[in-house]
């Protein structure tokens, strides 16, 4: 394959430089506030749910990235892991867990999911289940930790 | 001051209320009747990690959080 070179006149081709810099300095800046708008986002979603954590799932929390919640209904024990997905696993008394999935709608940082996830379990289990997809139970060791 | 916490993808956005000023008071009420009407679930922070979900406005909370309706994942 033959590529020709096509000579462009100096006052075309330093203009169409300058132009592509510019678009790229423009489209690298936009990257770097997005991410930064994406980690501001993921700190105050972690902020807000240490927050409202009881002391004991503050530090549980802390020391291990998930916590435990007791359902409002049952009384049955819920860990919450920092996933988007299957994150909410039912713990029974032999060590079987049962993983639920389910959280707000929307793109929500992880911290504000946790959160909502808490709530919903603590005040209003059965109908939080209700519309949530269940696993299968499964004796694989417990995730997150 | 008195706080509605709204979760959104910017983390949250914050709206804080005098509970003392009725023109304040107003205003929050139709915030809390605009989100709950679009699905958002309201919950109020007691003490020590505790909350209790609310149906009705209660302008004596010193912080409510919004968060969208829940779905199965």
């Amino acid at each position: 394959m033959r590529f020709d070179v096509i000579e462009l006149p100096l006052w075309v081709g330093l203009p169409t430089v300058f132009l592509l810099c510019l678009l790229t300095c423009a489209l690298v800046l936009d990257h770097v506030r997005e991410a930064s708008g994406r980690r501001t986002a993921i700190e105050k979603g972690v902020a807000l749910l240490k927050h409202w954590l009881s002391p004991a799932q503050l530090a549980q929390y802390q020391k291990y990235g998930y916590f435990e919640v007791r359902g409002g209904d049952s009384g049955k024990r819920y860990r919450i892991g920092p996933t988007h997905q299957m994150n909410v696993d039912e713990l029974n008394e032999q060590g079987m867990r049962t993983a639920w999935c389910f959280g707000p709608e929307g793109e929500l940082p992880i911290g504000d999911v946790m959160l909502a996830q808490k709530i919903a379990l603590e005040n209003d289990e059965q109908a939080t289940l209700a519309l949530a997809n269940r696993g299968n139970p499964d004796q694989r060791p417990l995730r997150f930790g | 001051m008195a706080k509605q916490i709204v979760m959104d993808a910017t983390g949250d956005t914050r709206h804080e209320f005098d509970p003392a000023d009725a023109a304040a008071v107003s205003n929050a009420l139709a915030r809390f009747k605009a989100l709950t009407a679009a699905g958002f679930t309201a919950a109020v922070r007691r003490d020590a990690g505790t909350s209790e979900l609310i149906r009705e406005f209660d302008p004596s909370a010193d912080e409510t959080v919004f968060f969208p309706r829940l779905r199965g994942g």
